[in-house]
């Protein structure tokens, strides 16, 4: 009897892997695929709006043709590697002093990435105007009282200023969320053999720890350069001033034109594809034949780094990055919403609380306030249970179609917010589901759920290459089924990185407004839209307000989360 | 005698047609309570979301479901949702450029003229232009209730006095090199816009003059021009708005709009909307009782009021208004949101405009 049943056992199991895996891309292909390739189309319809189509190249000539595009396009690229590249050093070095030392504070170091990475950036921005302006920022009106400074010592309408208000809003909070699950599942042993061996600390994050989580750190590397390629409400604000424009604000403008012209922009937008391309590229070639497993059956040791009196160094140095990065300009944010005009100190009675009462007396904010639970709360629940399959495929060797899947997965991103929203939009509108997506607070949640695809598939892959496949068989030979050894099994052990993506997506669900922007409906109008509208009309403060009110409900969620997730980690 | 009885007539016919219509308008409030909201799109002010929302709900008891945001992100969006046979909006409440280029060359629109049904909306008298001002070119679909004197410039008079600048040419004076904001021209939108006008009416060499020579400071962000001409960073501002600068005016800030300079022709504007009904959509009588009550008194003053324009009702109280924004009689004024320069002039002045800024920076 037990001869025919084991033979029998793995043949299911292979089959149910292999639906698994066909039904993950048949899914990405609709929902990711479909979208892009009808953006890809509508760029060659020359056609006026709401005329029969006609096809041609005219949108892409005119994209690109114009002079100020390839400027623009080094400008971004430019930008988007100088800030990357201290941004990911510093976050290396973060992530690792939290999740793998024995540095004290490291608990509330993390909890500050994780509130400033959910702080508006509109807001924070204008905040650094507040501080850097050289005519009446407040640190060069100070320095000005120096006998030796004579003009404006900073200037945050500069290609340096650009960049070190992207330090600060952008920064490193979001590498160093992703990248501290992933060192806390590196097991001590190897770090220990290092320093036995003689390495100092130094030598042991170069030469040890770095390298296996390379996966994770080329990962985030890539999410972080197409993420500063894509960005432009920092240099809109200290740019456009000085006469800087980046790429994206180029396809920005051409989705705000009268009439708009989409096809332009999705043009323009088809260079993140090449980017994402040769990304992918030099990912794959760098991780070839590689293995990255730290989390074997076979003893697993947590035990942190010792660093004796450096950790208070190490303490103190990650203390002032935030303080200067963080806390400086949200002070200047929260006393903005308790000002009656933001910045302007001199008025008669400059504080007041009339900004927040405006905002909960608005007579639609506790339906939107509402909504947003709602779609953060699906949003959280359905990237974790999507992308843990996902990541865990894509982590898989006997994956076929890996490379196609992966690439499905970073479309998203490919394409700018606003476009991938109007892909979505006709997407859910040809659907026979219509009437349940389009307009819905749950079509909003599935529009979340896909654009964080990119981020929350890494993170996952990423965490699942570190395990063991002896952990996997271990199960199996004990007879356990592939759900039950993946429920049982594998999702406790990379709940950590669950709770980061679930979190994730959580606070992104909340400020995220350029995909719900063309599926909303007056009934299901999220938190982020309001703050859209406030921040469109003008009102900055109450804009400021309502951000500082999303942000303190993401920190709740967030520490309800490390409450919850602590007991799965033990002490980790 | 005989005119005693033609007088008791005409006032029957006078008074039945009054009941027919009054039932008419009844049958049209119990329909719209019936279809149960009325779906408006408009710009995200706080006018709209604090008064006129919670104002219409309570005269008629028919909830105002409001779609707000960018024109040329709605007009995508509508697009899209009409591709696949949706029609889900009643009334646009939208911008000039955006009604003219899109709303009405793309048939979104249904004719509003024959839904105007109550006697204060269809009164000629109630009206500045004798009747209401249907300003498509079938005169049927766009009405523009609103008409204010558009402000050239805003200054900040602790560091420009008036005295200086009296002619759009007294902005090229090398004391105002980088002194100047204007929303980006660049782009779409009221820097680029005014930069048509000022090619339009004073040529390319004052525009190059202007936006190259003197080193205006663009931005697309209006609170921060507002706030560098409160400041006096930059203390001329060509794109400043009035509803922005007024609070600011309130804090003893000395700012001053400039209406006139002796070398342009003073302009008015049809800001902040004009009002159509989308055709097919789902709640016919409901927007007909909202577009009734929008260009009657009550709706169109609370409107006015709250965004600081003059219409063109003659029942409204304009005292709330700054004398220098209610056109007068006797002056010729250059109309920003005439239908032709919109569809046209506009246009071609801001090609030419971006052609000369990309040959002057080569």
């Amino acid at each position: 009897m037990t001869t025919i049943a084991m033979p029998a056992a793995p043949a299911v199991k292979v089959h149910r892997f292999r639906l698994a895996e066909y039904g993950a891309l048949l899914f990405f292909a609709v929902v990711m695929g479909l979208p892009v390739a009808f953006l890809v189309l509508s760029s060659f319809n020359i056609a006026p709006p709401s005329k029969p189509a006609v096809y041609g190249l005219d949108n892409w000539a005119r994209a690109f043709s114009d002079p100020g595009t390839l400027s623009a396009l080094w400008m971004s690229f430019l930008l988007s590697i100088t800030y990357l590249i201290p941004g990911m050093i510093l976050s290396i070095a973060v992530a690792w002093l939290i999740a793998r030392t024995d540095m004290p504070g490291r608990g509330a170091i993390e909890f500050c990435c994780w509130f400033a990475y959910f702080v508006p950036d509109f807001p924070m921005v204008l905040a650094w105007i507040l501080l850097l302006d050289p005519n009446f920022g407040f640190l060069n009106t100070a320095a000005r009282a120096l006998p030796f400074v004579q003009g404006p010592l900073f200037n945050p309408y500069s290609f340096w200023g650009i960049v070190w208000v992207h330090l600060s809003t952008g920064g490193i909070w979001f590498k160093v969320m992703l990248l501290t699950p992933i060192f806390r599942r590196i097991g001590a042993t190897l770090e220990e053999a290092a320093r036995v061996a003689g390495a100092n600390y130094f030598t042991v994050l170069r030469r040890v720890s770095l390298p296996v989580i390379m996966p994770a750190v080329l990962a985030v590397a890539a999410l972080s350069f197409i993420r500063g390629l894509e960005s432009f409400n920092t240099e809109l604000l200290l740019g456009t001033p000085v006469g800087i424009y980046v790429y994206a604000t180029r396809i920005y403008d051409y989705t705000r034109h009268e009439p708009s012209a989409y096809g332009e922009a999705t043009a323009l937008g088809s260079v993140f594809l090449v980017v994402l391309a040769i990304l992918a590229y030099f990912y794959q070639r760098r991780l070839k034949g590689k293995r990255f497993t730290v989390v074997t059956g076979q003893g697993y040791s947590t035990l942190r780094v010792k660093l004796g009196k450096l950790k208070y160094v190490a303490f103190a140095a990650c203390a002032a990055y935030i303080a200067i990065m963080m806390f400086l300009p949200l002070g200047f944010l929260i006393l903005g919403s308790v000002m009656r005009r933001y910045g302007f100190f001199h008025l008669r009675e400059p504080f007041s609380l009339i900004h927040w009462q405006n905002l909960f007396g608005d007579p639609i904010f506790f339906l939107a306030l509402k909504n947003s639970l709602v779609i953060a709360a699906i949003t959280a629940v359905a990237a974790v249970a999507l992308y843990s399959t996902v990541g865990y495929l894509l982590a898989s060797r006997k994956i076929k179609t890996a490379p196609m899947l992966e690439m499905l997965t970073w479309m998203p991103w490919v394409v700018p917010g606003i476009l991938m929203s109007l892909g979505l939009l006709w997407l859910f509108l040809a659907t026979p589901a219509r009437s349940v997506l389009y307009g819905s607070v749950l079509g909003i949640a599935l529009a979340l759920t896909i654009k964080e695809s990119p981020v929350c598939s890494q993170a996952f892959k990423s965490a699942f290459l570190q395990l063991g496949p002896d952990l996997e068989e271990a199960a199996r030979v004990s007879g356990a089924s592939w759900s039950y050894t993946y429920r049982r099994v594998l999702v406790p052990l990379v709940a950590p990185v669950a709770a980061t993506v679930g979190l994730i997506s959580f606070g992104n669900a909340l400020t995220s407004i350029s995909t719900p922007v063309l599926l909303y409906s007056p009934r299901s109008r999220p938190l982020a839209i309001l703050l859209m509208e406030y921040s469109f009309s003008g009102e900055v403060e109450r804009a400021a307000a309502l951000g500082l009110l999303i942000t303190a409900m993401v920190s709740v969620m967030m520490l309800v989360g490390r409450k919850f997730v602590r007991p799965l980690t033990g002490n980790l | 005698m005989m005119q005693r009885l033609m007088s008791l007539l005409c006032l029957l016919v006078c008074s039945s047609a009054a009941m027919a219509q009054d039932k008419g308008w009844e049958q049209t409030l119990a329909a719209a309570k019936k279809e149960g909201s009325v779906v408006v799109v408009g710009s995200p002010d706080p006018v709209m979301r604090s008064d006129i929302i919670p104002k219409f709900t309570a005269r008629y008891g028919i909830p105002v479901e409001f779609l707000a945001g960018r024109s040329s992100e709605i007009a995508q969006r509508l697009r899209t949702e009409r591709g696949a046979g949706i029609y889900s909006v009643d009334v646009f409440l939208s911008g000039p450029d955006t009604t003219a280029t899109v709303y009405y060359a793309e048939k979104m629109l249904d004719p509003l003229k024959p839904l105007l049904a109550l006697p204060e909306v269809t009164d000629g008298g109630k009206w500045k232009k004798g009747k209401p001002w249907f300003v498509d070119p079938e005169e049927r679909y766009v009405l523009r209730p609103f008409s204010s004197v558009s402000s050239l410039l805003f200054i900040n008079t602790d560091f420009v006095k008036q005295s200086e600048i009296r002619s759009a040419k007294d902005l090229l004076n090398p004391k105002w090199r980088g002194k100047i904001s204007t929303e980006d021209i660049t782009t779409t939108g009221a820097g680029a816009n005014l930069a048509a006008r000022f090619y339009q009416q004073l040529g390319a060499d004052f525009v190059k003059k202007l936006y190259i020579d003197q080193k205006t400071v663009g931005t697309r962000e209006r609170r921060q021009f507002t706030d560098w001409l409160a400041r006096g960073t930059q203390p001329i501002c060509l794109n400043c708005r009035e509803d922005d600068v007024r609070p600011l005016e309130k804090e003893g800030f000395k700012l001053q709009e400039i209406f006139e300079l002796s070398d342009v022709a003073p302009g008015i504007n049809g800001s902040p909307w004009m009002l159509s009904v989308a055709n097919r959509g789902p709640h016919p009588n409901a927007a007909k009782v909202f577009v009734n009550w929008i260009a009657g008194k009550e709706g169109l003053e609370i409107y006015a009021r709250g965004y600081g324009s003059a219409t063109l009702r003659t029942d409204i109280d304009e005292s709330y208004l700054s004398a220098g924004n209610v056109p007068k009689a006797n002056v010729k004024y250059f109309d920003d949101t005439d239908w032709n320069w919109i569809v046209t002039g506009r246009h071609d002045y801001r090609e030419k405009v971006w052609k000369l800024m990309k040959e002057a920076k080569k």
